[in-house]
């Protein structure tokens, strides 16, 4: 454990699809028990995520908060800056802003085009990080053009830009350009070969290692027994392997046909066809899952190939209230003395 | 007899238990969307300052769950021993 020099902080994410009053009553508890982030999803399809970060902000007071992530095809960044310079006032010091290219299913369904994800990307945060530093923004960009964009009010403190990646570019970007990467992965062997290009992209900048918070945003689901975790982590899985690139699933074995498949069945809204392929080999490539000694265990070896946060995703287990209560009493305290250690 | 009145008439004892049982019902409810807005930001309120097992917490977990579970709730006092309340509270319905 002495090996991982930095400091370790947890993040949990939340999916606004449930009731605001039950994601807040989650946030609050996870708020009591020691997380450190929390973030909510950004679909159009669910909740608004600015309205539940700003109930969830009213109801505590230390979480830092986001957007995890938004995107800037689906919101402007100008709006994006807005929002989240709007719920710095609500919580001064405590927002953040979580950043990518979106997501292709959802964005069809609005007939969006995901159009040069790169610049997009590198224009927006541009955007997001002038505009909540007060300043009046003049830029032709090849995607947004801004004319003298300013806020109306000030803004006190300087809002962290995290930009979600997974591919190589957007790493490499996200490294060069952001205050925190969270890397869409689960598993060592993905976070390790993320950081090649996270390198990369910290020497572009020349930044340090340090000056970036690496985060890996798990899907994650803890329960008393493995196979209670699995049923509740099936189906994010499921689209987990639907969506990754060839070279991923190759990574860990899996075919790419299969992924096809499952894909396919998800279109076409055929659960229990898209569900059932779900082998063991994907739970372990794309989740943390399992009882709290295997979810600490893979979380030791992201720790160890450069994280600094871990993200518990969605679906955090079968019963959201107990998972948390569980990872409250038998996850965190196998990390306690190194944020202890690191944090004084 | 109202809740308020009900609630008061659960052992101080049992506070813990009942918040804790409560709440799992009013979470896991599949008639969690017929929860009053300003009851859940009450309950908010006493569960940020955890407040949620004292008398005035309870009533209003009480509250929702008779709203979300009335008969499971009934059951769940039956389960805790506590029949005069059970009694009280088939009386409300």
């Amino acid at each position: 454990m002495k090996e991982v020099l930095f400091v370790v902080e947890f993040g949990i994410e939340f999916v606004p699809r449930d009731l605001y009053w039950k994601t807040t009553f989650y946030a609050i508890q996870a708020e009591k028990i020691g997380f450190d982030y929390l973030w909510i999803t950004d679909h159009f399809n669910n909740r608004n995520v600015y309205v539940s970060l700003a109930i969830a902000s009213a109801y505590t007071e230390r979480i830092k908060f986001g957007p995890g992530v938004t995107n800037p095809y689906l919101v402007h960044p100008g709006v994006t800056a807005q929002a989240v310079a709007t719920l710095n006032e609500i919580a001064p010091g405590r927002v953040v802003c979580g950043l990518g290219a979106g997501d292709k299913t959802t964005l069809q369904m609005l007939n969006l085009e995901q159009r040069k994800p790169l610049r997009t990307v590198r224009e927006s945060v541009k955007i997001i990080r002038e505009i909540t530093s007060g300043k009046t923004l003049e830029m032709q960009g090849k995607i947004f053009n801004v004319a003298g964009a300013k806020l109306n009010f000030k803004i006190t403190s300087p809002i962290p830009i995290f930009i979600g990646a997974q591919g190589p570019k957007m790493l490499e970007l996200a490294a060069e350009i952001g205050d925190g990467v969270l890397i869409n992965a689960s598993h060592s062997k993905d976070v390790e070969n993320a950081m090649t290009f996270i390198g990369r992209g910290i020497k572009k900048a020349g930044k340090e290692l340090n000056d970036l918070n690496i985060s890996a945003y798990t899907s994650f689901s803890v329960a008393s027994s493995y196979d209670k975790a699995l049923k509740a982590v099936v189906p994010v899985v499921a689209y987990i392997v639907a969506g990754s690139p060839e070279i991923v699933l190759e990574r860990h074995q899996i075919r790419v046909e299969v992924a096809n498949k499952i894909r396919e069945a998800i279109v076409h809204r055929r659960w229990k066809e898209a569900f059932s392929p779900v082998n063991a080999e994907m739970v372990e490539a794309f989740s943390i899952c399992g009882t709290p000694e295997t979810c600490v265990d893979k979380i030791h070896r992201l720790l160890k190939v450069g994280v600094n946060q871990i993200v518990a995703g969605s679906p955090i287990g079968p019963n959201m209230r107990k998972s948390i209560n569980m990872i409250a009493a038998e996850v965190f305290p196998h990390f306690k003395e190194i944020i202890g250690e690191e944090r004084i | 007899m109202a809740l308020e009145k009900i609630a008061r008439k659960i052992p101080a004892s049992l506070w813990n238990m009942a918040s804790e049982k409560l709440i799992d019902l009013v979470l896991n409810s599949p008639n969690a969307s017929r929860m009053p807005s300003a009851l859940a930001k009450t309950i908010l309120y006493y569960w940020q300052r955890d407040q949620l097992a004292t008398e005035v917490g309870l009533y209003r977990v009480l509250e929702a769950s008779m709203i979300l579970e009335p008969e499971k709730t009934i059951s769940l006092m039956e389960e805790l021993g506590l029949p005069a309340i059970v009694v009280m509270l088939k009386e409300t319905l």
